[in-house]
């Protein structure tokens, strides 16, 4: 989902000249040219690590990337190297999904009573793809069960590559030779299409997460992954796409963050989860009715 | 990958739920042994399938909206007798003793209560509708 997005601003601002400095040092380090006039994607993986390392100005990030502090100029490098996402990336989750949160929402379900599981923001469709083959591949339960999975996203675009299904080498690197087989079919130039069968069992939608009523269509989830968005988002948008959420989720559902971000910094209407593979976050089973 | 309809050897399944991800699952492991495979989301569109193409084995699912897997196999030993003698193979997440009764009653072959794994099903399926190819 895009950092731009309609009611939620960046974090932090970047002057034209702080990328050129950035630019110059890595160049000088790494020998690797960044191209900093695509400053959409530049400052999104900038504003990533800045975040990452709790840096309030450009200037204090700065400071430490030129003392190394942490490894962080590999780090950054990751951050500008890494375009796009992948095939089960922040697998611990997927394996925390299979292993604890399936288990304990089964016991809650009628016969028939479908599971759903809803990727939020679902990019060009390597997560929500990603969940239907994690569960086909690691879950012993997945023919008893009605599971429906829902990709959303604002970006249209985005939505019509996740449809397409058609990725490179690098966004298939997680998986293994025999999972690339069995739900890939391969193209020309070193492409992959996703089999059709997986495509068909995936809902594409558009949803904006700071927009209520978009949002008011989703009811009855079970399992939401937004990860690594919220960090985008002022403190006041932020908030407002929790609670959002916290709204299309039935009573004991899950709320799946990216590794760096946390849900008590941005609202306390959910409980936190530690599991053995992940932390998540639930909305409690009975409801106060403040809300 | 498949080849020309002539030249295709193998064996054809037929597989009938409602579950878009339960066919996948069910269709990739019966892929991998070597079966060929289609799918069919409820009785109805498992009908049409039968009456147009051959197949060796229909694995079919009890709850379907449409047409359930009773009236389905109710109905399918009724037809001529290619049709009629096909072998079927119930999976279904019912386990009580009247739901297998009512299925061999209605012509099931073998009966099989989810959930069901790879090795599981492809077994079943190779002593139902023969060697893969």
């Amino acid at each position: 989902m895009a950092p731009h997005e309609k009611h939620a601003a960046p974090l932090v601002t970047v002057t034209a000249d702080d990328v050129e400095r950035l630019c110059e040092f890595l160049y000088r380090r790494t020998g690797m040219l960044f191209d900093g006039s695509k400053r959409y994607y530049f400052d999104r993986r900038l504003t990533e690590r800045m975040l990452a390392t709790r840096s309030r100005t450009f200037q204090e990030y700065f400071a430490n990337l030129r003392a190394d502090a942490e490894h962080e100029i590999e780090h950054l490098i990751n951050a500008f190297t890494v375009n796009e996402t992948y095939f089960y990336r922040e697998d611990h989750q997927l394996r925390c999904m299979t292993s604890n949160l399936l288990d304990e929402i089964v016991l809650r379900k009628g016969p028939d009573e479908p599971i759903r599981i809803w990727s939020l923001p679902c990019s060009t469709g390597e997560e929500p793809y990603s969940i239907a083959i994690w569960l086909m591949e690691n879950w012993p339960d997945v023919d008893r069960h009605n599971i429906e999975i829902i990709g959303s996203d604002i970006d249209t675009r985005a939505l019509a590559a996740a449809a397409e299904g058609i990725y490179g080498e690098r966004a298939l690197m997680r998986l293994s030779r025999s999972i690339k087989e069995r739900y890939f079919r391969p193209l020309m130039d070193s492409t992959y299409q996703i089999d059709p069968g997986l495509r068909d069992s995936i809902r594409f939608t558009k949803v904006n997460l700071v927009d209520t009523p978009s949002m008011a269509g989703f009811r009855n989830i079970d399992i939401v992954f937004c990860r690594n968005v919220l960090i985008y988002f002022d403190d006041a948008s932020r908030r407002l796409a929790a609670e959002n959420i916290y709204d299309c989720l039935r009573p004991g559902g899950y709320i799946c963050l990216g590794h760096s971000e946390t849900m008590s910094r941005i609202s306390s209407l959910y409980r936190v989860c530690r599991f053995p593979d992940a932390i998540i976050y639930q909305k409690p089973e009975a409801e106060d009715g403040s809300r | 990958m498949a080849a020309v309809e002539n030249a295709d050897r193998r064996r054809r399944i037929l597989v009938v739920d409602d579950s878009s991800l339960v066919r996948l699952y069910y269709h990739s492991a019966l892929e991998r042994a070597g079966f060929a495979v289609e799918q069919a989301i409820n009785g109805i569109e498992a009908t049409e399938k039968v009456l147009a193409q051959r197949f060796d084995l229909l694995i079919v699912d009890i709850n379907m909206p449409g047409m359930d897997g009773f009236s389905f196999v109710r109905d399918l030993r009724h037809r001529k007798a290619d049709i009629a003698a096909l072998p079927i193979l119930m999976i279904t997440t019912e386990a009580d003793e009247t739901d297998i009764s009512d299925a061999r009653a209605a012509g099931v072959n073998y009966y099989l209560v989810k959930p069901v794994s790879e090795a599981d099903l492809v077994r079943h399926a190779t002593a139902l509708a023969g060697p893969a190819s």
